[in-house]
């Protein structure tokens, strides 16, 4: 049955056509991901070492400035972001370590995008989620409806075929197309990733390849449920199209916004302010507690103390940012988890999520690399301050003629960051998968149902 | 073998069929004649179980097309008025497609042909596109595929109206040749004479109601046409 639907598929030339332009597309999408991510990754590992570098080729300087000047960490792009970008052109890349304070990550490609940055936004999981639906559309809109206009429905059904059979022969059939399609690009894919990337980025292909196995398999049985549902082709072309553009268009943005109603988070301004008003309190308590004084860097406070009162002052600091810092990632966190269960209704919602997070550029993935980066930070502040009280001067006005030199840089280490590993970045999204598993339970026992509703 | 017991069907306000009951025995040619819209389709729609009967019962078999709507189909054979196939496909291929169906298995090649030969096909036209076929040779391969499926009934809503009296001839003699192999077969006609020289019995339908059935040998053309345009009146 599925090879007939095949043949017929292959000699009217729709899976020659749209099978052939999503190749090309895929095809593209890769060679542009691919490109960009070599491109950028290279880009971030040289700046990494150059700052490295800048920064152990600082002359003899009081440490604190040295702190002010600071260190940058680079945000690396995995492999698989040839494959799913996920936020990476929403968020920024590169982070300042500096004295005193926590920074966000910046420098969003997003920010200085041209027009030429639309193209660059074609990524093969742009392609996969949003045409890979049309393309499904395309290839089974007229499964029943088309028979049942043709009058082939009447006479195979008059064979005493059962509905089901039919069923599970034309999503075979789509099944099939589909894998012509789309498994060459799947192989090209798993050879530069193995390339590029070794095991762990093969192990994450794997799992992105399950995901939208799971999601195209929701498409299929959804279409083909349309078809059986509604009297003629044309009208089953009109109902998928509109599910469709309500699918990928209008539902992920009615769903963030949902999101971000039930769980709000705070905007940008409001999360620096009360941030920086309970740092002050922070701090000044410390002061008093530990220093005896509430006017920080006052005169009260002795010069030679001075090492001591970074170092009670950065610690104070490191608990409310953490707090501040949580809360609002969580609050993210959980707007994502939210989305990914509307993906019961949307799919591609959970698609999302689970595509950006075994590809490693969720939200998840950045937040790891943010803590990462202000370890190192509070690392580098660590040390600083523990060198300027070892060195406290003795005579009480010279802490600022206090000199370090190459020793006290070096003692900051490289930077060297590890991405969340794929076997805990499958237990972090395994609630997705989980969802489109469901999604794809409930669409084939709709379509089970579908196909028994209207006689040929 | 066919059977309906006080068959009914209402669609909307009108009444398609009106308390039928008919029975057709194995090895008998059973002709139903009537106007347009006198319920012939609507019956054999309801033993397809194309269409649920209001009330009453279609029987094939012994079992009932309602309840048991598979089994039922399995041991008959329907051959519409257009028998509609995949135009992309060539005729053997629909042939195989639909046997495969039918009986569960993938027949040869060389069966395969046999069978449109049987039914009549030209055999050089068993490899050409469907799409390019007469409806006299979509018609042949529908017969082929009934008798791929080797069928205890054959159901046929004017299979001869359209074909050429060559074709139609030789379509006659296929179905009498089923008859003599035990099948029980019921088709639909508006062809007296075909009724007449074919049938074993024939029915008249009006307005959904069956209002007259006799026996093909108890009276000649002439008989038949009175009676029938009688009861059309």
């Amino acid at each position: 049955m599925a090879r007939r639907e095949l043949t017929e598929l292959w000699r009217d030339g729709r899976l020659l056509l749209a099978g052939g332009l999503m190749l090309l597309l895929l095809a593209t999408a890769f060679a542009v991901g691919w490109q960009q991510q070599r491109a950028i990754d290279g880009e971030r590992q040289a700046a990494q070492a150059l700052d490295y570098d800048a920064w152990i080729a600082q002359d003899e300087r009081h440490p604190h400035d040295a702190a002010h000047q600071g260190m940058h960490a680079f945000k690396p792009l995995p492999p698989t972001a040839i494959v799913d970008p996920g936020i990476t052109p929403y968020v920024g890349s590169t982070i300042w370590l500096q004295a005193h304070r926590q920074s966000e990550l910046r420098f969003r490609p997003a920010q200085d995008a041209t027009g030429l940055q639309r193209f660059g936004n074609l990524s093969v999981a742009w392609v996969l989620q949003v045409l890979g639906p049309l393309l499904v559309i395309v290839l089974g809109f007229n499964a029943f409806a088309g028979e049942r206009e043709q009058g082939t429905l009447r006479l195979t059904s008059s064979l005493g075929v059962r509905p089901r059979q039919l069923l599970a022969g034309k999503a075979l059939a789509l099944a099939a197309a589909l894998a012509a399609c789309l498994l060459p690009a799947l192989l090209l894919a798993a050879g530069a990733l193995a390339m590029q990337g070794g095991w762990d980025a093969v192990l994450r292909l794997g799992l992105l390849a399950l995901g939208y196995a799971l999601y195209l398999g929701i498409a299929v049985l959804g279409v083909l449920a349309v078809s059986a549902l509604v009297p003629s082709t044309r009208l089953a072309l009109v109902v998928l199209l509109a599910l469709w553009i309500g699918g990928v268009t209008l539902a992920p943005r009615v769903a963030s916004d949902l999101a971000r109603e039930v769980h709000p988070s705070p905007s940008r301004q409001a999360f620096n302010q009360q941030m920086d008003d309970e740092l002050e309190q922070a701090y000044r308590r410390a002061w008093r507690a530990q220093l005896g004084t509430d006017k920080r860097w006052g005169a009260e406070l002795p010069l030679n103390r001075w090492g001591i009162a970074l170092k009670i002052d950065d610690e104070a600091g490191y608990a409310v940012a953490d707090q501040h810092f949580s809360r609002l990632w969580d609050s993210f966190a959980r707007q994502q988890r939210l989305q990914e269960w509307a993906g019961l209704a949307v799919p591609l919602l959970a698609l999302r999520g689970w595509s950006m997070g075994v590809a490693g550029t969720d939200f998840a993935a950045h937040r790891h690399f943010s803590v990462a980066a202000e370890a190192q930070r509070r690392l580098m502040q660590d040390l600083i301050s523990h060198d300027l009280v070892e060195h406290a001067d003795p005579l009480g006005d010279r802490h600022f003629s206090y000199q370090a030199g190459k020793n006290l840089w070096a003692r900051v280490p490289r930077f060297h960051y590890h991405p969340i590993g794929a076997a805990a970045a499958l237990r972090d999204n395994v609630a997705s998968l989980f969802v489109l598993g469901l999604a794809l339970a409930a669409a084939a026992v709709l379509a089970g149902w579908a196909v028994g509703v209207r006689k040929p | 073998m066919l059977q309906t017991l006080a068959l009914s069907k209402q669609f909307g306000a009108t009444r398609a069929l009106d308390a039928v009951s008919l029975t057709v025995e194995p090895g008998e040619i059973y002709c139903l004649l009537g106007a347009n819209g006198a319920g012939k389709t609507t019956l054999v729609n309801v033993f397809l179980n194309f269409v649920d009967p209001s009330d009453g019962q279609a029987l094939v078999d012994g079992l009932d097309v309602t309840r048991e709507p598979l089994a039922t189909k399995q041991r008959l054979a329907y051959i519409p008025e257009q028998v509609m196939l995949y135009g992309a496909l060539s005729g053997l291929e629909n042939l195989r497609y639909f046997a495969a169906l039918a009986t569960g298995r993938q027949a040869a090649r060389a069966e395969l042909l046999g069978l449109l030969a049987q039914a009549g096909l030209d055999a050089t036209a068993a490899d050409r596109r469907v799409s390019t076929y007469s409806k006299g040779m979509r018609q042949k391969v529908g017969i082929a595929i009934a008798l791929a499926k080797n069928a205890k009934a054959l159901l046929l809503d004017e299979p001869t109206s359209g074909l050429d009296p060559k074709a139609a001839a030789e379509f006659a003699q296929l179905l009498r040749d089923a008859r003599d192999r035990g099948v029980a077969v019921l088709t639909t006609t508006h062809d007296l004479f075909h009724a007449k020289q074919n049938g074993t019995r024939i029915g008249i339908m009006r307005a959904g109601r069956l209002v007259a059935e006799l026996r093909s040998e108890e009276l000649s053309h002439a008989d038949l046409e009175a009676l029938y345009l009688e009861h059309m009146k």
